[in-house]
């Protein structure tokens, strides 16, 4: 006999991000718990989860227990949009079991859960707050035993009854070794953290049986529309596998810059797919040069995507940039908001780039991205960067970086965060004293994997952009901040 | 309401006071009728907000329509809601069957309302539609 082995089928959740963390959509007929504390969104991702799943073939049924009561419940998840008043007595149907619980009778319980399951076969089923019934439990002679059998029945029954499952609870990793926790095939854990003003919200899945999930803390809001999760970057890795071609560093085509010459210092104009890092202090140009290059990207039918981290953007943005945007040419995120994770601006990037099939995107800056997010994520802003950069390099685009650099003298820095290194390419540009006069300079400093300019070029900025002019070819010590004429070969004496 | 149901518990509340059975006024044959529909009411919305839920709303629609109908004071503490209404009975009695029926009619009402205030009008529609339905009129029962 041929033997064949299950497949378990794996449902959509319809919530923005989850079924990317959770490997491909929830497990059919599973048995989980959805785990935080108070105020995290778990019944708010409960719902999101039922009124996605429940269709007439197959209907969801919501206990509610002990906890929250239903008035509010229904008053307050009424707020989401996910939320459909037509399907409820339809296709999902809340169940109180309050005055069961308070009995504290586990048997009774336990035959009113099967006496619904059995009247309406369910295809999903929560428990809200299953967390209530347990702590009713524990005040019953014998609960701790009781409530074991309880579970035990209870995962018997709806697995039985093929019901994919939700407990939701207020249950802490100190709440081991609850024996739900060893019944449950998934377990996801909701947390929210306040730091200074900002309130970062996380998920993760600490388990689920039978599919690998994507580790770690993924943050998510929650708006009107319910909760979104913003996965994760994944750095994806090379395993250096022959079965792909090797990339061609000859046939790499080149983006033009849109200054006149820079493409030139470039060595041809900059990579397709590179990441580059313009640094320079304020006023030096760097946002004049990000406009240029997605105004070249316009002019020439590669789209771009600008990240603006300024505070008043209608004033310190372009008016080339504001043009380009209102003309649909060119994508704008701009947020000014302080609670930001790198995860939700990816995110956002990503799903900007695939809608305008962009191939340029400018970050700027980095020191306005830096400050957007929430304190909790600063210490991990550069590794957050790595993933981000890498993430972005995966999908092909070109991206331009701008950071702030402090014009100190006593040392050649290109960036804060250590991103230099990140980047496949760096402009610097500088302020430099010649003849009692500031000037400012821009010179390549590197371009991976091509030759490239190593000359200071003066540059001005005009009413048309930026102009390179000549190389500053008579001074030196300008990095250095005390430039000196150099004596001009042929007239010495 | 919503544009849909709008009438609905208007005109299920006029089935309800069209009950002309039973005595001078069919104060106890009304009493029942009004219980018997306060009961397909609580079938619907007990499962989902409890008993506990319905009996707050409840004594606060009482509460209300109170203010207009003294005589329906009664303390809520007093038992369920059946009960309550077969207290409500013997004070039927007392009162001019015009007055009664207006009392039952904002008494339910603002019990409808108090919960549309709470959960929304469309939602109210569709917990409480299957007890709008029209019921067999209390007229056409066998009255012992």
């Amino acid at each position: 006999m041929t033997s064949k082995k299950v497949s378990i089928r794996r449902l959509p959740t319809n919530v923005p991000g989850l079924d990317a963390i959770l490997g491909g959509g929830l497990p059919e007929y599973s048995f989980n718990l959805i785990v935080g504390a108070p105020g995290s969104g778990k019944t708010t991702l409960a719902h999101q989860l039922m009124f996605a799943l429940a269709t007439s073939d197959r209907p969801a049924l919501f206990f509610t227990v002990l906890g929250e009561p239903p008035l509010k419940m229904l008053r307050y998840q009424q707020q989401f949009s996910f939320f459909d008043p037509r399907k409820v007595n339809k296709s999902l149907r809340y169940v109180n079991l309050s005055d069961d619980v308070s009995a504290g009778n586990f048997d009774q319980v336990l035959a009113r859960i099967t006496q619904e399951v059995e009247a309406s076969s369910p295809g999903v089923v929560f428990v809200d707050s299953f967390r209530s019934v347990m702590l009713e439990a524990r005040q019953q002679p014998h609960g701790g035993a009781g409530m074991q059998q309880f579970i035990q029945k209870l995962g018997i029954l709806l697995n039985g009854w093929q019901a994919t499952t939700f407990l939701i609870g207020e249950y802490a990793s100190g709440d081991n070794p609850d024996p739900v926790f060893t019944v449950a095939d998934g377990l996801i854990s909701l947390e929210q953290s306040v730091f200074r003003n900002s309130m970062v919200r996380r998920i993760q899945i600490l388990k689920m049986r039978g599919h690998a999930t994507q580790p770690g803390l993924h943050t998510f809001r929650i708006s009107n529309a319910g909760i979104e999760i913003f996965p994760a970057a994944q750095v994806r890795d090379d395993s250096g596998a022959t079965d792909s071609p090797a990339p061609s560093h000859i046939a790499t085509p080149r983006l033009t810059m849109g200054v006149p010459g820079l493409d030139n210092m470039l060595g041809g104009g900059l990579p397709s797919g590179y990441s580059i890092l313009v640094a320079g202090p304020s006023g030096s140009g760097k946002t004049i040069l990000a406009t240029a290059f997605l105004a070249e990207g316009v002019r020439v039918g590669e789209p771009g995507i600008i990240v603006a981290f300024e505070q008043t953007p209608s004033q310190s943005r372009t008016r080339t940039i504001d043009d380009m945007v209102r003309a649909g040419q060119i994508g704008l995120i701009n947020t000014r908001s302080l609670d930001l994770s790198i995860d939700e601006v990816v995110q956002r990037l990503i799903d900007m780039i695939h809608q305008k099939k962009a191939t340029r995107v400018v970050i700027d800056s980095l020191s306005g991205f830096e400050l957007a997010v929430a304190p909790s994520f600063r210490e991990d802003f550069r590794e957050s960067l790595f993933r981000m950069v890498a993430v972005l390099a995966g999908l092909g685009v070109t991206v331009m970086m701008t950071s702030e650099l402090e014009d100190r003298y006593t040392d050649l820095r290109f960036s804060p965060y250590g991103s230099a290194f990140l980047t496949d390419a760096i402009i610097v540009e500088r302020y430099i004293e010649i003849e009692s006069r500031l000037k400012r300079v821009i010179a390549v400093v590197k371009v991976r994997g091509s030759a490239h300019s190593d000359e200071l070029r003066q540059f001005e900025i005009t009413d048309d952009g930026i102009v390179i002019g000549k190389p500053v070819r008579d001074y030196e010590g300008l990095l250095g901040g005390h430039p000196a004429q150099m004596p001009v070969l042929g007239k010495v004496a | 309401m919503s544009t849909t149901n709008t009438n609905a518990p208007r005109e299920a509340i006029q089935t309800l006071l069209a009950v002309r059975v039973g005595g001078v006024n069919g104060a106890s044959v009304l009493a029942q009728a009004t219980i018997d529909r306060w009961r397909d009411l609580t079938s619907q919305l007990e499962p989902v907000i409890g008993t506990g839920g319905v009996k707050v709303l409840f004594g606060r629609a009482v509460r209300q329509a109170s203010a207009n109908y003294p005589w329906l004071a009664v303390p809520v503490e007093d038992g369920s809601e059946a009960a309550l209404l077969v207290t409500l009975m013997g004070r039927f009695a007392g009162e001019e069957r015009a007055t009664v029926e207006k009392a039952i009619a904002t008494v339910l009402l603002n019990f409808v309302e108090l919960l549309a205030t709470l959960i929304g009008e469309s939602l109210t529609d569709r917990l409480l539609g299957p007890a709008w339905a029209p019921a067999t009129p209390a007229s056409e029962r066998e009255i012992p």
